[in-house]
C-alpha cells in the first residue's frame, strides 16, 4: 500500500497548473485510446457486478436450502456461483490486459514528447538543473504517472464493488446496513492515522539508511587508505555504531508498519461481532431472513480491504498529478535562444565579429558590455584571463548555446540569428574541457557527428592525429569499447577521441576549452601534435590553459571583467609587463621547461 | 577460516555453506523471537477459524436447530468478541517478534559482510566496482529484511491460513475435504506456473527500465556534444527504441499478471464445495449451520489465494540476495596477515628482481628489475596504462607478484609481517581519499587516534598545508567532504602528504597526478613533495619535469616493460621516446 511518499523536489522551471488543466491535458494523451479505455471501464463495471453477485447468490441459496432443498434449485445455484466466479475472473483478465496496453502506449507517447522537449532545451537549462533530476522526470515521474493510472482503475472497481454491495445491503435492511457501516469511519481513520505516523517514521529511517549508505560509500571507495595505514579497526568501530543506530530506527519503523493490518483486522472483527449479534436478533424477531443475515456477515469481510485503499487513494492520486505536473513543466519551459529566420547554410569561411555585444547569465551579473572583437577566418586566438573574465562566454555565444541581450554577432558578415540553427551548428566544432564520450566503441564516437561515414573515413581521421600511434595504445584499436561515459579510457585518450571527433566533423570554426587535468607526458605529446592538425586552417577560439597553446596562437586576447585589455603575441605581451605578464606568472610560469619551484 | 587481511576476534561465526543454511544460522541467533513468532501466528490463525464456526453455530441457534453446546446468541457473540481481541494481541505479538528477527538479520548480515570486505585484499577490491559492493551491502542486505518481513511472515501466515481452515473443515465432516483438496492441488499447480512466467518477464522489464534510464542520462550528460553536432534526431530515435521496448515488456507483464489463475480455481472450489455441502445437507449429514461455517471457511482461502504471488516473489528475491552476498563473502583473497613474519624497523633498500605481474593470462608487468638504495628517489615515467601504478602497488603487497620477487632490506616481501610492512610504507595514491571528518582527523588517520594536535600541525606545516587550513573558518576542525569544505586537488594532495609525514615511513610511494592550475600552488606542492621524500626511499610517478630532473634514477615504462633506465640526462641522450616527450620542451625554452 502506498502509504508513504517522498518529499517533492522543486525546480526553477516548475509551475503550478490547476487540477482541471492537468486532468484535461492528461486526458488529451488518453484520447487516441478512448475505445480501449471505454472497453476497460465496461470490464470494471462487469467485474464489480459479478463480485457483488457472488455473495448475494450465496445468501439466497442459504434461504432456499434452509427452507426446502431440491436438487434442481441447488444445481441452478451452483451454476450461478460458478458463472459469477468465472465471469468475474474473465472480466478482470480483460481489464488488466487491456489496461496495460492502453496505459503503456500513453506513457510511451508522453515519454517521447518529454524526451523531444529536453533535446530542445537550451544549454542554460542544463547548466541550471542537475542532470539526475532531469533524467528522473523523463523516466521516474512518467512511471509514477503510470502507477497512478493503474491504481485509479483498480480503485474504480473497488468503489463500484463497495457501492453495489451497499445498495443491496440498504435495500435488504437499512438498519443492519447502518450498523455494518459503523466500522467504516474507524477503518478510514485508522488507515489515515497510520499513514501519517508511517510517513514520519520512514522519513527518519531513510535518513538513517542514508548515513549507513554514506559510510559504506566512503569507506569502500577509500578502502585502500585504510589498508595502507592498517586502520581497518577504526573504521569498523565507526561502522558498528552507525549500523546499530540504523537498526533501532529501522525497527521502530517496522513496528509501525506491523501494527497497521492487525489493527484494521481487529476493527473488522468487531464489526463481525456486531453483525452476528444484532443481525441474529433481527432474524429471531423475523425482521430479516436468515439468508440476508448471512449476506451481511460476508459483506463485513469483503468491505474492509477496499475501504483502506480508498482511504489512501487521494494522496496517491495527488502524487500522480504532481508527477504529471512535473513532466508538463519540463515540457513547457521556454527556450531562450531564438532564431529570427532559418536561412539554409552550406559552409562558412569562419570570420567572426562581435559588435557591441552585451551578455549576462542573470540580471545581477553582466558578463559582456558592448563587447567588440573581430576574428579573421582561419585565425587561432587564445583567450586568457582570470576565472569570470568572460572567456567561456564567448564560446557559448558563438555556438548559440546562450542568447545575448544586445548587439550583433556576425558570421562572415551576416547575422548569426538568421541562419538555420542546425545548418549553422554543423559548421561549429567544439572540444569541451572534460571530453564526453557516448557508450559504444571509439569508432562510434569519432563517427558521431556524421553517422553515415564509412569505416575507412574514420580510420583516416584517427590516423591523421597524434602520429596515429595513439590508436595502437587502445586494447582493441578503434573497436575498443569506451565504457560508461568513456571510463575505460584514460583522460588523455578521451581527449584524443574528442579531437578526432571534431576533425571528422570538419567544421570551419572550432571552440576549444583546453583541459586542465594533468596528463602523462607521452599522451600530452600526442595531444599537442593532434592540436596542430585540428586547428590548422580553421578559425579557432581557444580557452587556453597550456603554455604551448598560448605560444603558438596567432593572437592572444587578454580579458578582464568582460573587456579586452591587451592583445598580441606572447613575446610582445611579456615585453609590455602588463596584465598578461601577471597572468603568465600566475598560471603559466610552472609550465615552462626550466621551471624550479619558488619558496 | 579463509585468508583474511583483517579480523575481529569475537565475531560470531555463521554457516556459509548454502544460502538457506546461512539465513537459518542468522535466524538461530534469535531463536526465542522465532519461537514467539510461531506461537503468535499459530494462535492467531488457530482461533481465527472459530469465527466462521461460531457464526455457523449462531445460525443454528437462530434457526432453532439443536447445537452441541446449547450456547445462546449473546454468549456466542461474546466468545467471538473475545477471539477477535485475543487474535489482535497475538497477531501484533507475532508480527513484532518477526520485526526483531528481520531487522536484526539486516543489521547482522551487513556487519558480517562489512567485516568480510575489510578482510579482503586490495587486489580483490581493485577488481570490484564500488557501485556493485554498495548494491550488495545496501540493497541486497535490505532485501533480507524484506524477505523476512513481510515476505516470510506473510508466507507462513498465509500457509497456516490455508492449512488450518482445511483442518477445521475436516473436523466439521471429513467428507467436506473433497473440495479443499482439489483446490490445494490446482492452486499449487497454477501458482507454480504463474511464478515461472512472471520471473523472467519482470526481470526483463526491470533491466529495460535501467537501460532507458541510462539512455536518457547519457544524452543529458552529453547534451553539449549532441547539440553542437546536431544529432538530436539520432538521440531521439535511440531513446524511442529503448522506450518502445520497455512498453512491450510492460504489456507482456500486464498480460502475465492478468492471467493469474488461482482466483478462478477458488471460484471452482467454492462451487464444488457448495454443491457438495448442499447435497450433504439434503442427506441430513450436516446442518445449515455447518454449511454456513463450511462456506465461511472456504472464503478464508481467498487470503492465501491473492497474497501468494507477492510473498513468493519476496522470499525468492531475498534468497537471490542472500546468494549474491554469500558469493561475495566466499570469494577467496590471496593475502593474509602473516602474523609471525618479520617486523623489524626497515632500512629502506628496495629491489625488484625479474618481477612479472598479471591477472589471469595477461601480464601487466614483465620482467622488471631495478634497485633503490635507502633514501634514493626513483621516478617512473610512461603512458597511462603502461603499468606505472601497478608497479608501485606491488611494494606494500597491495598485489603480490606473479613471478620474480621484491626484496626490502634483502628480505622477500612475503616474509614480512603485513602489519610491519604496511606501517613502514606509505602510499599517496593518484585518487586521494579524504573522509567526512575534520581536517585534523584526516591528517591523523594513518596513526589511529594516539596523536597530539601539535604533531598534526607540525606535519601540516611541513606539507605546506598549514596556511590554507588556517584560512578555513574552523581551521583544523573544518569538516571535509559533502557536508563541509570541498578541497581542490592540490589541497588534497598536501593533506595526503601531511598524513604520510605523520606516519614517518621508510619507503614512500607517491603517485603524483595532481595538476596545479596556478603557479603559486605548484610551488607549494613541489616544495611539499621535496620535503616528504627527503631521507626516504621513494618511488615517484610524476609528470613534473622538475621532479624528474631531481630523481636519482628515471625508469621509462612502456607496455609493462622497462624501456630504459638511467638519469634524466642519460635518457635524453639515448632514448628516442624520451626525446619525443622532453626534447621538445627543452627546445621550446631555449628559443
Amino acid at each position: 500500500m502506498g502509504f508513504v511518499m517522498d518529499g517533492l523536489q522543486a525546480e526553477g522551471y516548475d509551475r503550478q497548473y490547476d487540477d482541471r488543466t492537468l486532468v484535461r491535458r492528461i486526458g488529451r494523451y488518453f484520447r487516441p485510446k478512448l475505445p480501449t479505455m471505454l472497453f476497460v471501464s465496461g470490464m470494471i463495471l462487469l467485474n464489480a457486478t459479478m463480485d457483488t453477485v457472488l455473495p448475494i447468490v450465496l445468501s439466497r441459496s442459504i434461504d432456499t436450502l434452509a427452507a426446502d432443498f431440491t436438487v434442481q434449485a441447488a444445481s441452478i445455484l451452483a451454476v450461478t456461483i460458478l458463472a459469477a466466479g468465472g465471469l468475474s475472473w474473465l472480466f478482470n483478465y480483460l481489464r488488466q490486459a487491456y489496461t496495460a496496453r492502453a496505459v503503456s502506449d500513453v506513457v510511451l507517447n508522453l515519454r517521447e514528447d518529454v524526451f523531444e522537449s529536453i533535446l530542445d532545451r537550451d544549454m542554460s537549462f542544463y547548466d541550471e538543473h542537475a542532470s539526475g533530476k532531469i533524467v528522473s522526470r523523463v523516466t521516474g515521474d512518467t512511471r509514477d504517472f503510470t502507477t497512478v493510472v493503474t491504481l485509479t482503475l483498480n480503485l474504480m472497481s473497488q468503489v463500484l464493488l463497495v457501492g453495489f454491495l451497499l445498495i443491496v445491503l440498504f435495500v435488504v435492511s437499512w438498519q443492519l446496513a447502518l450498523l455494518a457501516m459503523m466500522i467504516a469511519p474507524f477503518i478510514w481513520a485508522t488507515a489515515l492515522a497510520f499513514r501519517t505516523i508511517a510517513r514520519r517514521a520512514s522519513g527518519t529511517n531513510q535518513r538513517a539508511r542514508a548515513s549507513v549508505n554514506a559510510h559504506l560509500q566512503e569507506t569502500l571507495a577509500g578502502i585502500s587508505v585504510a589498508k595502507n595505514f592498517r586502520q581497518e579497526q577504526t573504521i569498523y568501530d565507526e561502522f558498528q555504531e552507525i549500523n546499530e543506530k540504523a537498526y533501532s530506527v529501522n525497527l521502530r519503523e517496522g513496528f509501525v508498519y506491523s501494527s497497521i493490518f492487525p489493527s484494521l483486522i481487529l476493527i473488522a472483527g468487531i464489526g463481525s461481532v456486531i453483525i452476528v449479534y444484532f443481525g441474529g436478533n433481527r432474524v429471531l424477531n423475523g425482521q430479516v431472513s436468515i439468508g440476508d443475515w448471512f449476506l451481511f456477515v460476508q459483506a463485513i469481510g469483503i468491505f474492509w480491504f477496499p475501504l483502506t485503499s480508498i482511504a489512501s487513494f487521494w494522496s496517491q492520486f495527488q502524487l500522480g498529478l504532481s508527477a504529471a505536473e512535473r513532466v508538463f513543466a519540463l515540457m513547457d519551459s521556454e527556450p531562450r535562444v531564438v532564431q529570427t529566420d532559418s536561412r539554409p547554410l552550406k559552409t562558412v569561411k569562419g570570420e567572426i565579429e562581435f559588435k557591441d555585444v552585451s551578455f549576462r547569465y542573470t540580471e545581477q551579473e553582466q558578463v559582456l558590455e558592448k563587447f567588440n572583437l573581430t576574428i579573421d577566418a582561419g585565425e587561432t586566438v587564445a583567450l586568457v584571463g582570470h576565472t569570470g573574465a568572460g572567456k567561456s562566454s564567448l564560446g557559448k555565444l558563438v555556438s548559440r548555446f546562450y542568447e545575448f541581450q544586445d548587439g550583433t554577432l556576425l558570421i562572415d558578415g551576416e547575422d548569426v540569428r538568421t541562419f538555420d540553427l542546425g545548418d549553422y551548428r554543423r559548421q561549429i566544432g567544439m572540444v569541451p574541457q572534460t571530453p564526453f564520450l557516448f557508450s559504444g566503441t571509439v569508432r562510434d564516437n569519432i563517427r558521431y557527428s556524421r553517422p553515415d561515414a564509412t569505416d575507412s573515413e574514420v580510420d583516416t581521421v584517427a590516423q591523421s592525429i597524434g602520429w596515429g600511434d595513439w590508436v595502437n595504445g587502445l586494447p582493441n584499436g578503434l573497436d575498443t569499447d569506451v565504457g560508461e561515459r568513456g571510463s575505460a579510457l584514460s583522460m588523455g585518450q578521451r581527449q584524443l577521441v574528442a579531437l578526432a571527433r571534431v576533425l571528422h566533423e570538419n567544421p570551419s570554426v572550432i571552440i576549444l576549452d583546453e583541459a586542465t587535468a594533468s596528463i602523462d607526458p607521452v599522451t600530452e605529446a600526442q595531444i599537442q601534435e593532434s592540436l596542430d592538425v585540428v586547428l590548422k586552417d580553421r578559425t579557432a577560439i581557444v580557452i587556453a590553459h597550456r603554455l604551448s597553446t598560448v605560444r603558438e596562437a596567432d593572437r592572444i586576447i587578454v580579458l578582464r571583467e568582460g573587456e579586452i585589455i591587451e592583445q598580441g603575441s606572447h613575446d610582445g605581451l611579456m615585453g609590455q609587463d602588463g596584465h598578461y605578464a601577471e597572468l603568465y606568472n600566475t598560471y603559466f610560469r610552472h609550465q615552462s621547461a626550466d621551471y624550479v619551484p619558488e619558496g | 577460516m579463509s585468508i583474511q587481511e583483517f579480523h575481529v576476534s569475537d565475531s560470531y561465526i555463521y554457516n556459509r555453506s548454502t544460502p538457506l543454511r546461512w539465513i537459518v544460522s542468522h535466524i538461530m541467533r534469535h531463536k526465542w523471537f522465532m519461537f514467539a513468532y510461531v506461537i503468535g501466528v499459530l494462535i492467531t490463525n488457530g482461533i481465527s477459524v472459530f469465527i466462521p464456526v461460531l457464526t455457523g453455530e449462531a445460525f443454528d441457534v437462530v434457526l432453532g436447530n439443536e447445537t452441541a453446546s446449547g450456547r445462546s446468541l449473546s454468549t456466542i457473540a461474546l466468545i467471538i468478541l473475545a477471539i477477535v481481541l485475543v487474535r489482535g494481541c497475538s497477531d501484533l505479538g507475532g508480527q513484532y517478534a518477526m520485526e526483531f528477527i528481520a531487522k536484526r538479520l539486516e543489521r547482522d548480515a551487513r556487519d558480517e559482510l562489512y567485516l568480510n570486505l575489510l578482510g579482503k585484499s586490495q587486489t580483490w577490491h581493485n577488481q570490484q566496482r564500488v557501485g556493485d559492493l554498495m548494491a550488495r551491502a545496501n540493497n541486497d542486505v535490505r532485501e533480507l529484511n524484506g524477505m523476512m518481513m513481510p515476505g516470510f511472515s506473510l508466507l507462513f501466515d498465509s500457509m497456516s491460513a490455508l492449512v488450518i481452515p482445511i483442518i477445521v473443515i475436516g473436523t466439521l465432516n471429513w467428507r467436506l475435504l473433497l473440495s479443499p483438496i482439489i483446490f490445494v492441488v490446482l492452486f499449487v499447480l497454477a501458482l507454480g506456473r504463474y511464478m515461472q512466467q512472471l520471473g523472467p518477464v519482470s526481470g526483463r522489464m526491470r533491466m529495460q527500465f535501467g537501460k532507458m534510464n541510462a539512455t536518457v542520462a547519457e544524452t543529458v550528460s552529453g547534451i553539449e556534444v549532441v547539440k553542437i553536432n546536431v544529432q538530436e534526431v539520432q538521440e531521439g530515435s535511440k531513446f524511442g527504441r529503448t522506450a518502445r521496448l520497455y512498453r512491450d515488456y510492460f504489456v507482456e507483464l500486464g498480460v502475465v499478471q492478468a492471467w493469474y489463475l488461482p482466483p478462478l480455481v477458488l471460484g471452482l472450489a467454492i462451487t464444488i464445495g457448495f454443491l457438495h455441502g448442499a447435497y450433504m445437507l439434503s442427506q441430513g449429514t450436516i446442518s445449515v449451520g455447518d454449511l454456513v461455517a463450511y462456506i465461511g471457511l472456504l472464503f478464508l482461502l481467498r487470503y492465501p489465494t491473492f497474497i501468494s504471488t507477492f510473498t513468493f516473489a519476496l522470499v525468492e528475491m531475498g534468497f537471490a540476495s542472500a546468494r549474491r552476498i554469500l558469493e561475495l563473502m566466499l570469494q577467496e583473497t590471496d593475502i593474509d596477515e602473516n602474523e609471525s613474519g618479520r617486523s623489524e624497523p626497515m632500512e629502506g633498500a628496495l629491489e625488484f628482481e625479474n618481477v612479472s605481474f598479471g591477472y589471469d593470462d595477461t601480464l601487466i608487468l614483465k620482467n622488471i628489475s631495478f634497485k633503490a638504495n635507502p633514501g634514493e628517489t626513483v621516478a617512473i615515467v610512461g603512458q597511462t596504462g603502461s603499468g606505472k601504478s601497478t608497479l608501485t602497488k606491488l611494494v606494500n603487497r597491495t598485489y603480490d607478484v606473479t613471478e620474480g620477487r621484491i626484496l626490502i632490506d634483502g628480505v622477500d616481501l612475503r616474509e614480512w609481517q603485513l602489519n610491519g610492512l604496511r606501517t613502514q610504507i606509505s602510499a599517496i595514491e593518484q585518487d586521494i581519499v579524504m573522509f567526512s571528518r575534520d581536517v585534523a582527523a584526516n591528517i591523523g588517520f594513518g596513526v589511529g587516534r594516539d596523536v597530539t594536535h601539535e604533531q598534526i600541525v607540525q606535519a601540516a606545516k611541513e606539507a605546506q598545508a598549514h596556511d590554507f587550513i588556517e584560512q578555513f573558518k574552523d581551521g583544523y576542525h573544518t569538516q571535509v567532504g559533502e557536508r563541509g569544505v570541498t578541497l581542490s586537488g592540490g589541497q588534497r594532495q598536501r593533506l595526503a602528504i601531511a598524513r604520510a609525514i605523520l606516519t614517518d615511513p621508510r619507503i614512500l610511494i607517491l603517485d603524483d597526478a595532481t595538476s596545479a592550475i596556478d603557479s603559486a600552488t605548484e610551488d607549494r606542492i613541489q616544495t611539499a613533495i621535496n620535503r616528504v621524500l627527503t631521507g626516504r626511499t621513494t618511488l615517484l610517478i610524476t609528470h613534473r619535469l622538475s621532479q624528474i630532473r631531481r630523481a636519482d634514477r628515471v625508469i621509462v615504462l612502456e607496455d609493462g616493460k622497462i624501456l630504459d633506465q638511467g638519469t634524466h640526462q642519460e635518457l635524453l641522450d639515448r632514448c628516442v621516446l624520451y626525446q619525443r616527450i622532453f626534447g621538445k620542451k627543452d627546445e621550446a625554452t631555449s628559443d
